[in-house]
């Protein structure tokens, strides 16, 4: 079973203003708000004027970049304390959105993926969507055994939550679930486990 | 006209699992007609596709086959179903006409192809379906779920054999939207659904680089309704288990340290896939179907000793990528061992069986 090299991972943009757009969202979290920042620079007053800006400060490495996120004449900034509300109120926000709605997505591969989970639940079109990856390469990794979603995987091997089984992360993702695979690292001999590597970092 | 001997003789009692002690064996007409993958000593993969035709008189008669075990593997889905739900069987909602394609053309196929076994009869959209095999007679209206127990695709797959995935067309790529998968090699439904093309075949070395994969979709991409197209693939399972999942690796992975070069024939299985694509006629949709066959190293030797010899050939230089890739770097020495002894190095004839001067199971 292949664990490394899988050509399943996404591959993200550069956000940057989608002119074709006639109102924007941009969601981010963490480091994310440093592409986020560069995105508001480069748009013009008229496309800040018809644009919501997400922002969760949560942070796998500490960085917070909402004092320079305010300085933007957006149409509205809403703060987040955590991802998972971020999403949530993405889905809000989408809920209300029109035709012409173009969406930017930063931060990490966790959040980009649960957000598209949303995103594609709209039925929004992968070219209405840009997505660039901020911060810490952390996963969040499914494991194929219980089901159990881990956020912020930072190693090749660890132990889940769900189960308590050693998993390995493949590199394998999937859009649908936003995760990562687990599975069973010391499957054919108990206890013989692979080598533990940092992932990506 | 039928695709099947007047012999067959169908068991009901087999079993694919550890709890039923894998009770399970192909008889020597059963392994003789088995789509055998190797046309060479040297294997490395090819697109190898060649349209779905009737070809000899074994596994690629019929258009869907039906052989000895079918009973059996009907009785086995039904239990992975029951035992894990929610793994095996999975569809998007979206994908409901795909699911009446896929009803209608495993119906018509096997009505067609076996007609002592099974009648589809229609007037109009009222359709009644008669499965000998399984003791099912029912009736339904086509296009309406709401006459069927269960979902059309489910229905209609768990009377089939092999598995079903069910591929929509977008974005000029294709997608998993649904799949019947109770005996998939070595991934996850649940995981792949929703995957593009290139996405599920990720995890399979070397195809990229090649760029079979690209040339396979293109010529995918262009299939029409009506001009189904097959390749074949294979692997080795240790133990006559049908159910290799992601999900369930930690209960069959460690019978592959149990393999040793005297027991080597009687716990390796050569799992043969044939996979039948077809183009599905309303939803546009692709159905990429699995025909898992299990057939063990020691009954190639009794009953096809020239496949046996080209599969000793085939493994002994087979690439380490691959090796390690299929799941069994931990046994091939030993699989490779107990086979050496069963091939006296004689010229084997070139190209699959079922073509014209391919490779005999038996004989010179």
């Amino acid at each position: 079973m292949l664990i490394t090299g899988i050509k399943s991972r996404p591959v993200y943009d550069e956000l940057t203003p989608m002119a074709s757009g006639l109102n924007h969202i941009a969601a981010a979290q963490g480091s994310g708000g440093k592409p986020l920042v560069r995105l508001l620079t480069a748009m013009t007053p008229e496309q800040l004027a018809s644009t919501t800006v997400l922002y969760s400060t949560e942070s796998f490495t500490g960085h917070n970049f909402l004092s320079e996120l305010q300085q933007f004449a957006v149409r509205e900034l809403r703060v987040f304390p955590g991802n998972a509300d971020a999403v949530g109120g993405l889905d809000t926000v989408l809920a209300a959105a029109e035709m012409g709605t173009r969406l930017y997505l930063a931060g990490s591969e966790g959040f980009i993926g649960t957000s598209m989970q949303v995103a594609t639940s709209y039925g929004m079109h992968r070219d209405e969507v840009l997505r660039e990856h901020a911060g810490s390469f952390v996963r969040r990794v499914w494991c194929a055994h219980c089901g159990h979603y881990s956020e912020n995987v930072a190693h090749r091997v660890f132990v889940c939550p769900g189960c308590e089984l050693n998993l390995i992360v493949r590199d394998h993702y999937s859009g649908r679930l936003a995760a990562f695979q687990g599975v069973k690292a010391d499957s054919e001999v108990p206890g013989e486990l692979p080598a533990n590597e940092e992932l990506d970092t | 006209m039928t695709a099947s001997p007047a012999s067959t003789a169908f068991k009901t009692d087999e079993t694919y699992t550890p709890e039923g002690n894998y009770n399970f064996k192909n008889s020597p007409e059963g392994v003789r007609r088995l789509p055998f993958p190797f046309p060479d000593d040297d294997y490395m993969y090819s697109m190898n596709l060649e349209p779905h035709v009737p070809a000899g008189d074994g596994a690629l008669k019929a258009a869907f086959d039906v052989d000895e075990h079918y009973v059996s593997e009907c009785a086995h889905r039904a239990q992975m179903l029951r035992d894990m739900p929610g793994v095996h069987y999975l569809a998007l909602p979206h994908m409901m006409e795909a699911q009446w394609d896929l009803l209608e053309l495993i119906f018509e196929s096997y009505a067609r192809d076996f007609p002592e076994h099974f009648t589809l009869t229609k007037d109009g959209n009222e359709w009644r379906w008669q499965n000998r095999l399984l003791n099912i007679d029912d009736s339904f209206t086509f296009g309406d779920p709401s006459t069927l127990p269960m979902d059309p695709m489910k229905y209609a797959t768990r009377q089939a054999q092999g598995e079903f995935v069910v591929l929509e067309e977008k974005d000029n790529t294709l997608v998993i939207g649904a799949g019947m998968t109770t005996q998939r090699a070595d991934y996850s439904l649940k995981f792949n659904v929703g995957m593009s093309f290139f996405e599920f075949h990720g995890p399979v070395p070397k195809l990229h680089d090649m760029g079979i994969l690209d040339r396979a979709l293109k010529f995918l991409l262009r299939m029409k309704p009506g001009h189904p197209v097959r390749r074949v693939n294979w692997s080795l399972t240790v133990n006559p288990r049908l159910e290799t999942s992601v999900e369930t690796l930690h209960e069959w992975a460690p019978d592959r340290t149990t393999v040793t070069s005297e027991n080597a024939g009687e716990k390796v299985y050569l799992r043969i896939e044939l996979q039948p694509l077809h183009r599905l006629p309303r939803s546009n949709a692709i159905v990429f179907p699995v025909r898992t066959y299990l057939v063990s190293l020691s009954e190639l030797v009794q009953y096809a000793p020239n496949w046996a010899k080209r599969i000793h050939r085939a493994l002994a230089s087979l690439d380490p990528e691959l090796v390690d890739y299929k799941g069994f770097h931990r046994y091939h020495a030993a699989a490779v061992e107990w086979l050496s002894h069963h091939d006296d190095g004689a010229p084997l004839a070139t190209g699959y069986p079922w073509a014209s001067g391919g490779i005999q199971p038996t004989g010179e």
